[in-house]
């Protein structure tokens, strides 16, 4: 609990403090409020109501508190109620969309909403127990055993923090440790002057494309050679880069304090989860969102659509969970239930499981896992060779057409492509290719000058150059075109994107996709007829079931691609992209702490990053044919799976310390067994070190583990999500007290967080960017609150205008609402650098928890009010020009079906012989992934998961209700998970027999079956904590899940997209 | 733009405040058509009610039917029915006006069936009297028991029948029979009752149905409404809608 005369003194002083800046003057906010309460308690009384009610002390005004959830990655609203600073009880926000529908506007007074809660999930309900986990650490743990072993001493944070910085004999204590040497971050902190880290860089990019030569580059910096990784291998980078952080769930704020110092510290190393998610959505939707600028494509957008489920009147569903999962049950069920009930929206849902989705829907379309985008490609040739697509949006090759007709965006459909000899469709043709037009200088927005490449369409049999950007000329190309063209060096064949997608279709006919899919015939032709019934107001949305295969990344454009052929994106009804109010200052001058201002001096990094994203084989130094050792990621980031194995096999490079933060990727990922390897083996990963809130199933292996805060404690701007039609940014802030040690960093008391772990660092390395006047002149960064009060005062000023401010009472109301936490939480003198107009802005943003738009700004007519508003590749130019880094071939721009293969393209047939049920997975409405298990009104609701099998099969394989069996397939035949720590958890559960299931697939939900987080026993400082057995309960499976035959210590993976293969496994259940 | 209609029903509600408790008839009615079973009203009607583990005022079954692939999936979500002739009343031993339990006809509670906790024994007559099992005895356990520290937040008192009880130290209601009251303590408040309130797929509704411009009293005349156990005679306050007969799935 807070120190009682801070918790006294704090507010009284602040709220003085405040008062007298401000230039009104009355009487407090609390005054009001309890007046307000006391004249409404008269009132029952007179009018003979139970008195005694009134004791509803939740409904008091300053008992509310706002933020975002983060039980899922949704960010619901949530108003939390405190009694004397323990959270009584939670509820929905109702100023957030999330989960009132329509939400209050932010004009309305917080007096006035005590009484109404919004609706949130049973996670949300339950959030609190997250904060309230018995298995909460509050100091620095370090490892007094083995890594994984369960033995811990507690450790002063300096101690920890001096010991990560400088390195040493760190584990002499620990049997087989005595000697052993860790390289602190001081010696990893190598390369520090800002001119060498860019003339390095531009350097290396000369090596990458064949400019220079490694002796050369030598020879040129043969003074600071030891600065990097390897000297022959000067793509590698700095030894910074041997510095490694990821995460599992990092949002708005946080993430931006993290990329502060990795910036400063100078490693490219920081990644996150994306593609244990649904990354190859992500990253296809990236390259349809790629920009035509110049002569070749950029600027990509790491996201994706989704369907505007309130207007829609048709929506086909693949692989999409919602209304247990994908942002969010809270925000899309009410949108949806009534019109589903009605018979207004209409669904069709394609997948193996029968969902709740589906048990809502007008079809459900039980299909082959992992044969999606044989589906799409049935549906596009049905549509193509009926002329069911909108051919007037399709025609547009530019914004100028687009403009005319009305269309917010526009497609490559009509441009032409180049085809080779081997009939292989590649680049885009330029048009001063065949003479048409000759290429220009333009210049940029930045000044500098560049070549500009008109592109090709067809007009009335004529070549016609244009601008994908022009906003005058409009241009209108010949949907399918099949040609050849008289070019400068030769004849040119052409095709049109659109054709080149008729003939992808047509490789099979609408029955062989059907027995692909494993569907009945006509099943196809159905869903595309109703699909295309409906004009723009008919969306394809897809999530992980499409996309967390080996060919995820090709089957999620061929079903993102179904949307352009009948042109629905940035319709009221149709697809729409996520819209969020910008914090970090980089979008009007108004905003008063830029962040992009308030850069440190420091170097950018450069070099190769771990798992090789953004970057290709053959320009690197380590090409050596094909196939490559692992996959490099041009088209990818963020790329979960690839952590651990390449650092296990120190490929490219070795590395010497890793911090990992909120994640769990032993646990949550495919084969997460053997991520455990790689963190239990002290040559390859020296030194670890993880924030955490518990002890958890992958920072139990931890050479160090720092406590972090809940986030009911803590900042973070959460983001928005596609299907969101409003602009919006809920916002975290502390609600109660952390139950963490509090530490002094800069001088200043804090409790220990993973904010305070940076600051510590960068203190100790001093790191510049951080400490005094560590933010920008004149403004100091020495704790979160000082960072994260100017980023909501950003916030407040973005868009047309900025939010009001709170006015007198709203600042006392604040003030009386967080008077339970003490001066190293809420220290609101820490928003000393704020003007009291930006406070109290800030202050009206917080009381709500969040910034959102009104209800009535979603829409413009028969528009999205905030659109995408670009160009989107029906054919992919960028994609088209990447080798694969294992066969030396080209990906496909255009995508269509591929069957389930490994990374040298080999079907899976070896691995699935004798294993007859297809392995996948789903998240349950009442759990996530590893964290919800502490919430114990879940646990004890669902205390195990099952695995579900088809009531046909379990007749078949003699399997019951209830029987408990073991999950084995060919890459682990024994059926358990190696803890690395001598203990092997056998992959057991329990059958669940159901008719909703495709028979021949079995599948368990996500966030059972776990090993840490309280689950199991822990000895610190001596002491042994007994763990909750209710935490073990049920199984986790994706420890059975294939492992590449190539890669051998990593799960199959779309090479593409980034994404693991979730469910392209064949198990057998074996009774135990 | 239309309201939600939590916003809606809260608004029927203060009108049904400013009514005679005689006047007014609670009801809930449940449209398990848009019921997703997500299992939110469960989880919040433990939380707003302090529940120890294993005790749900509010339970959702789920029920799967058919063959593949024709196959049908439903949640039946089951509160409290406040009969209007309930069985468990008729089993409490502690009778008189000053009873254990009773149907309710005065004041904002009017129509429910409440617990005086502080005159129950602790028998368990109602809890097997109920055919829809919708009373349990509080064990007097916590959620937090079996780990390193019994959590504050569970020591916090409940608000139900708007007193303040603190089951700590073996408090009320310890030992007792609990069941669903239709959240009083909030209606007294204005507010509705909490699985109402957190029902993302709003299927629930609750309000004054005799007033004819409710939004409960207007969806209960526009559907064909059915309630469980009919032939019982309990006559129950909680209404559903459904696209199947509940009779023969939960008869």
């Amino acid at each position: 609990m807070a120190d009682r005369e801070e918790r006294d003194l704090r507010p009284g002083m602040s709220r003085r403090r405040f008062l007298k800046t401000s230039a009104m003057a009355g009487c407090t906010a609390l005054v009001a409020s309890q007046l307000e309460f006391i004249h409404g308690v008269l009132a029952r009384v007179e009018a003979a109501e139970l008195t005694e009610m009134e004791a509803y002390e939740l409904l008091r005004v300053d008992r509310n508190l706002h933020t975002a959830c983060l039980n899922c990655n949704t960010g619901c609203g949530l108003k939390v109620k405190i009694i004397d600073g323990v959270i009584a009880k939670i509820d929905g926000n109702p100023y957030s969309p999330f989960t009132l529908h329509p939400h209050l506007s932010m004009a309305a007074s917080p007096f006035k909403t005590p009484k109404v809660d919004g609706a949130i999930c049973a996670k949300g309900q339950s959030a609190h127990q997250g904060a309230y986990d018995p298995y909460r650490i509050r100091k620095v743990l370090k490892r007094a055993g083995k890594r994984g072993e369960g033995k811990w001493i507690s450790v002063p944070f300096q101690q920890a923090i001096d010991e990560i910085v400088n390195g040493g004999q760190l584990f002499h204590h620990v049997p087989g440790e005595e000697k052993r040497q860790v390289t602190g971050l001081k010696e990893l902190y190598a390369m520090r002057d800002p001119q060498l880290f860019r003339e390095m860089a531009d350097d290396v990019t000369l090596i990458r494309s064949k400019k220079m030569t490694v002796a050369e580059f030598k020879l040129k910096h043969a003074a600071d050679l030891h600065l990097l990784i390897d000297p022959n291998h000067p793509d590698f980078g700095p030894k910074n880069n041997q510095f490694i952080h990821c995460w599992g769930r990092i949002k708005g704020g946080r993430s931006d304090f993290a990329r502060r110092f990795t910036d400063a510290f100078g490693t490219v190393n920081t990644h996150g989860n994306t593609t244990v998610c649904q990354g190859s959505l992500a990253f296809a939707c990236k390259a349809m969102s790629e920009q035509y600028a110049g002569n070749g494509f950029a600027d990509g957008r790491t996201f994706y659509w989704q369907a505007d489920q309130e207007y829609a009147e048709y929506i086909l569903f693949v692989g999409a969970n919602l209304f247990e999962a994908n942002f969010g049950p809270p925000n899309r069920t009410p949108r949806m239930t009534e019109r589903l009930a009605t018979g207004k929206l209409k669904v069709t849902v394609v997948d193996p499981r029968f969902t709740r989705l589906a048990a809502k829907a007008q079809r459900w379309v039980p299909i082959k896992p992992g044969t999606d985008a044989a589906f799409a490609m049935g549906m596009t040739r049905w549509i193509l060779e009926n002329k069911r697509f909108d051919a007037t949006y399709l025609a547009n090759a530019n914004k100028a057409g687009a403009t005319k007709d009305q269309e917010p965006t526009w497609s490559n459909a009509s441009w032409l492509v180049k085809i080779d000899a081997d009939g292989r469709p590649g680049a885009f043709l330029r048009a001063s290719e065949i003479g048409l037009k000759p290429k220009e200088v333009r210049a940029g927005r930045d000044g500098k000058q560049y070549d500009f490449e008109y592109l090709v369409a067809l007009r009335d049999g004529e070549p016609v150059a244009f601008d994908p950007n022009d906003t005058r000329l409009r241009v209108r190309g010949e949907l399918f075109v099949d040609m050849v063209l008289k070019g400068e060096h030769g004849p040119v064949r052409v095709k049109s994107s659109l054709q080149l997608m008729l003939e992808e279709s047509r490789k099979r006919t609408l029955a062989e996709y059907a027995a692909i899919c494993g569907i009945e015939p006509g099943v196809i032709e159905a869903v595309a007829r109703e699909f295309t019934s409906h004009g723009k107001k008919a969306c394809v949305e897809i999530h992980r079931g499409a996309v967390q295969h080996t060919n995820g990344f090709y089957a999620a454009s061929a079903l993102m691609n179904l949307n352009l052929l009948v042109g629905n994106f940035d319709w009221k009804g149709g697809m729409i992209a996520p819209s969020t109010f910008n914090y970090d200052g980089s979008s009007n001058d108004r905003q008063p702490y830029s962040l992009k201002k308030h850069t440190p001096h420091t170097g950018t990094p450069f070099g190769l990053s771990v798992i090789r994203h953004g970057a290709t084989y053959e320009e690197s130094t380590l090409f050596a044919g094909y196939p490559a050792k692992r996959n490099w990621w041009p088209l990818s980031a963020d790329v979960y799976q690839e952590i651990l194995p390449s650092i296990a096999e120190a490929y490219p490079y070795p590395i010497k310390a890793l911090f990992s933060y909120m994640g769990s990727p032993s646990y949550a990922l495919p084969a997460g067994d053997k991520g455990i390897a790689a963190l239990t083996d002290l040559e390859r990963v020296p030194l670890y070190f993880a924030s955490d809130i518990t002890i958890g199933s992958t920072s139990m292996y931890a050479d160090y583990v720092f406590p972090d805060l809940h986030f009911l404690e803590r900042w973070e701007f959460q983001g928005s999500h596609p299907n969101m039609p409003l602009k919006v940014q809920p916002v975290r802030h502390p609600l109660i007290v952390s139950p963490n040690e509090v530490v002094k960093v800069f001088g200043e008391d804090q409790p220990i967080s993973f904010e305070t772990l940076w600051l510590a660092l960068a203190e100790k390395l001093g790191l510049s960017g951080f400490g005094t006047e560590g933010f920008g002149p004149g403004l100091d960064l020495k704790t979160p609150e000082q960072f994260y009060w100017r980023l909501v005062a950003n916030l407040a000023y973005d868009g047309r205008e900025p939010v009001a401010d709170a006015g007198h009472e709203e600042v006392g109301l604040f003030f009386d609402g967080h008077r339970h936490l003490p001066r190293s939480v809420m220290r609101i003198e820490q928003a000393g650098d704020l003007e009291t107009i930006q406070l109290s802005k800030a202050i009206h943003i917080l009381n709500r928890g969040g910034r959102f738009d009104p209800p009535e700004a979603a829409y413009d007519g028969d528009y999205a009010a905030n659109r995408y508003g670009r160009l989107i590749n029906l054919y992919q130019e960028k994609t088209a020009l990447v080798k694969d880094a294992f066969t030396g071939k080209s990906f496909h721009g255009l995508p269509g079906y591929h069957p389930v293969a490994d990374t040298l393209d080999r079907k899976p047939a070896a691995l699935a012989k004798g294993y007859h049920l297809q392995l996948i997975s789903q998240k349950d409405v009442r759990m996530t992934n590893s964290r919800t298990i502490s919430n114990q009104y879940l646990s004890e609701l669902v205390p195990e998961n099952t695995l579900v099998v088809n009531a046909a099969d379990g007749r078949r394989l003699g399997l019951k209700n209830g029987e408990r069996v073991k999950v084995v397939s060919a890459s682990n035949p024994r059926g358990e998970w190696d803890l690395g720590n001598g203990v092997k958890k056998p992959i057991v559960g329990r059958v669940q027999l159901s008719e909703g299931i495709r028979p021949g697939v079995v599948t368990f939900s996500h966030g059972h079956g776990l090993w840490a987080t309280g689950a199991t026993d822990m000895v610190i400082d001596g002491i042994l904590i007994k763990g909750d057995p209710r935490r073990a309960g049920g199984v986790n499976a994706n420890a059975s899940m294939w492992l590449d035959p190539h890669l051998k210590n990593t799960c199959m993976l779309d090479k593409v997209g980034g994404s693991v293969s979730f469910y392209d496994t064949q198990v057998r259940l074996v009774k135990v | 733009m239309e309201k939600d209609i939590l916003i809606v029903m809260q608004e029927d509600l203060e009108r049904a405040l400013q009514k005679r408790a005689e006047d007014r008839r609670w009801a809930m009615l449940i449209d398990t058509r848009k019921c997703v079973g997500c299992h939110a009203c469960t989880i919040g009607c433990v939380s707003e009610n302090k529940l120890p583990p294993k005790l749900y005022y509010r339970p959702v079954y789920e029920y799967e039917r058919g063959k593949f692939p024709r196959v049908k999936r439903s949640w039946l979500p089951r509160p409290c029915m406040q009969c209007d002739r309930p069985p468990c009343v008729g089993a409490c031993p502690v009778k008189g006006p000053d009873g254990a339990t009773w149907k309710e006809s005065k004041g904002i509670g009017s129509g429910i069936v409440p617990i005086n906790y502080a005159r129950c024994i602790g028998c368990g007559k109602c809890v097997t009297a109920c055919p829809y099992q919708a009373r349990t005895m509080d064990d007097g356990s916590f959620h937090t028991v079996g780990t390193p520290q019994l959590q504050g937040y569970e020591a916090l008192s409940a608000f139900e029948y708007g007193r303040r009880l603190e089951r700590k130290d073996k408090g009320l209601p310890v030992g007792k029979a609990r069941k669903c009251h239709f959240c009083i303590h909030r209606l007294a408040n204005g507010m509705l009752p909490q699985c109402i309130t957190t029902c993302i797929g709003r299927a629930g509704y609750f309000g004054d149905e005799s007033d004819p411009g409710s939004l409960i009293a207007q969806v209960k005349k526009g559907h064909k409404v059915q309630v469980l156990k009919k032939k019982l005679g309990t006559e129950p306050r909680v209404y559903y809608i459904a696209d199947e007969k509940l009779e023969v799935i939960h008869g």
